[in-house]
């Protein structure tokens, strides 16, 4: 374990290497800071990029976006008070009002300092779950790794905010996906006559297209309801380091408490930031001397809401390098560029490529490492950056999505790929249909159908399925979070109903 | 006459999807002698869920009492009329990847950078022409030049 964490670090240490993190940590705060962006979206601009690169250095810069993502919301959330990411929102609660008391600086200090913490103790969540895990699952045979991804994609779709239905057939829809062209025994599937089909779809322009264009056009869509006022803000900001410290001295338990919710979210399918931001700042308010005091702008909820989200980075990786199941958009993207990189992701990773996972730890540490230094030293350009119009952006990210799959292979169906899924994403997203699960799927899909067959070829009768203790405990989990999501919607549906009742 | 949902226009454009595709999957080879299911049998499981899915949400969607509003083409009318702008992206995407091959990375990239900021930002001062030429040429030799010499990814 030392031994390839050392090489790793003699890998991630070297100058160039440190350059991408340190570049893949600014622009995912910058992608982080823009609201609308996204950590999702900064992490598939930035994935072209990585084409060229050798597998180490191209996983750093990701890291690197990935750490600096997760902690940019913080800029525009405590400046604009409009929260960069999704999973930023309850930064907003107490991080705005504490900059409208005049102490910005405080507040993005205090949220700077936590996310350094959330990510250092995600980091070893990650050292010491990952390889047991890892371990535990050596001993999954195909019926096994078929029931997770079962259980896994069911847990995604059950998760998509009460479309249920939905959210499965989108699952399906993109496991579909991935039948189109040759399968394992050459027999080609779906080409529709067109040549180019026969190899299939390339999973990147498919998840770019899908989530990209529904995202960047809803941002439009969004501008032209809101009507936004240009915001004159001032970012003239200074950090008191003094301050800082004291204030997260006294926040020790908060911190460990947030960020050890960030790690075990992140590391469930089909949770992330968002949840994990939610859940440690309820957590927070319930276990403070004074609730009530939450919201209008303390360093408890900053620290609770920052910590949290942070350490989904380390715990989200959990699930994706030990059994191979990413559990959140960006995770699957992140699974994307290992795959790109001739690296699967799964229990054999650890066996197989152990400097590979020695230089996630080590670009996560140094990553956070950056990540505090960039934002404490150039906040200022930070709070202008998240200025950005989304008329530019749009724009500018398109062109980018395009040539980024273009890069994939110089071939310009994979742009046409991206084309078409853009518009079938975003009228899946007009829709109202999660696209989560279907990208997860299309992610999946290939797994899937290799594990389902292998173990259809080892034994004929679908029984096996049920008759091995961890397939069928996969299967009644998946089954367990069908029925736990139909009982949520019910009991949705039955308070809007006697909230239209009383409104009657 | 029955209104135009959203549930009601995805389930039956599902439906349609999963008839097309469970034709086209007759033609897929069948299994050989040692395999014991064919190439045919996964995408078919799932052109089933996908199917009985759609189905569900169809019902569901019949089952819930909406307001009778215009018809489906009127419906389709206003859809596309208040979507103009993101339409024109999604052309301007199109004849983008269209022209790549053709008129060469450069070219197409300010191209559909020029008249998409023109299209959201709109080009009625001389402040907005200079930010959008400006940005549109740097960003696209930007980009050229990174990937050209940077990375050694060749562009069209």
């Amino acid at each position: 374990m030392t031994n390839f964490f050392l090489q790793a670090l003699a890998e991630v240490g070297t100058p160039s290497v440190l350059g991408l993190i340190t570049i893949g940590v600014l622009f995912g705060i910058i992608g982080g800071s823009i609201p609308g962006f996204t950590v999702t979206m900064a992490i598939l601009v930035v994935f072209p990029f990585t084409f060229a690169m050798d597998p180490v250095s191209g996983v750093s810069l990701m890291v690197g976006v990935f750490v600096g993502g997760y902690s940019g919301g913080i800029v525009s959330g405590v400046m604009l008070g409009i929260p960069g990411t999704p999973s930023s929102i309850t930064t907003v609660y107490d991080g705005y009002p504490m900059a409208q008391k005049g102490e910005p600086g405080r507040a993005l200090g205090i949220g700077v300092a936590s996310s350094f913490l959330g990510t250092l103790i995600s980091v070893a969540v990650l050292v010491f779950f990952g390889p047991l895990i890892a371990n535990f699952s050596m001993n999954f045979r195909p019926w096994e790794i078929t029931a997770l991804i079962v259980f896994a994609l069911t847990l995604v779709a059950g998760l998509s905010s009460g479309a249920l239905l939905k959210g499965l057939m989108a699952a399906a829809l993109g496991l579909l996906i991935t039948t189109v062209g040759y399968d394992r025994n050459s027999n080609l599937r779906f080409d529709f006559d067109l040549p180019a089909m026969g190899s299939g779809f390339e999973i990147l322009p498919v998840m770019i297209g899908i989530f990209a264009f529904s995202q960047l056009l809803g941002n439009i869509e969004k501008l032209k309801d809101e009507k936004s006022e240009a915001k004159k803000i001032d970012t003239n900001v200074t950090i008191p380091y003094g301050q800082i410290l004291k204030d997260m001295a006294g926040q020790k338990l908060n911190t460990l408490r947030s960020s050890l919710i960030g790690s075990l979210v992140g590391a469930l399918p089909g949770t992330g930031g968002t949840v994990a931001n939610f859940l440690s700042y309820d957590q927070a308010k319930k276990f403070s001397r004074r609730p009530e005091e939450f919201g209008t702008g303390i360093p408890s909820g900053i620290v609770a809401s920052e910590a949290s989200n942070s350490a989904v980075a380390g715990g989200a990786f959990v699930p994706t390098l030990a059994l191979g199941i990413p559990g959140d958009l960006p995770m699957a993207i992140m699974m994307g560029v290992l795959i790109l990189h001739g690296i699967t992701p799964g229990p054999m990773m650890f066996e197989q490529n152990p400097v590979l996972v020695g230089a996630i730890y080590a670009s996560l540490l140094i990553g956070a490492v950056v990540m505090v230094l960039c934002n404490l030293l150039l906040v200022r350009w930070f709070a202008k950056i998240s200025l950005i119009p989304q008329q530019i952006l749009v724009p500018v990210v398109l062109m980018l999505c395009a040539i980024g799959a273009y890069a994939l292979n110089n071939n310009l169906f994979d742009i046409w790929v991206l084309f078409i899924f853009g518009i079938i994403g975003y009228l899946l997203w007009k829709a109202e249909v999660p696209l989560t699960p279907l990208i997860l799927g299309v992610v999946l899909g290939d797994n899937l159908e290799r594990q389902l067959f292998r173990a259809l070829e080892l034994n004929e009768s679908w029984m096996t399925f049920l008759t091995r203790p961890l397939s069928a405990l996969f299967l009644a989990l998946a089954v367990a979070s069908i029925l736990f999501s139909l009982y949520q919607d019910r009991k949705i549906q039955r308070l809007k109903n006697a909230a239209s009742r009383e409104n009657i | 006459m029955l209104t135009l949902t959203k549930d009601r226009a995805l389930a039956l454009a599902l439906l349609l999807i999963v008839a097309v595709m469970w034709r086209e999957s007759g033609s897929i080879a069948p299994p050989t002698s040692w395999q014991p299911y064919g190439s045919a049998l996964f995408p078919r499981i799932l052109l089933v869920v996908i199917g009985v899915f759609s189905l569900l949400i169809l019902v569901r969607s019949l089952l819930v009492k909406v307001p009778e509003r215009a018809g489906a083409k009127q419906l389709i009318h206003e859809w596309f009329q208040s979507r103009r702008t993101i339409l024109a992206l999604f052309l301007l995407f199109g004849l983008y990847a269209a022209l790549l091959p053709v008129v060469g990375y450069i070219a197409a990239t300010i191209g559909f950078l020029v008249a998409s900021l023109a299209l959201l930002m709109g080009i009625n001062t001389r402040r907005k022409w200079m930010i959008n030429l400006t940005l549109s040429c740097t960003l696209a030799i930007v980009i050229f030049v990174v990937f050209r010499y940077g990375l050694n990814v060749w562009l069209p």
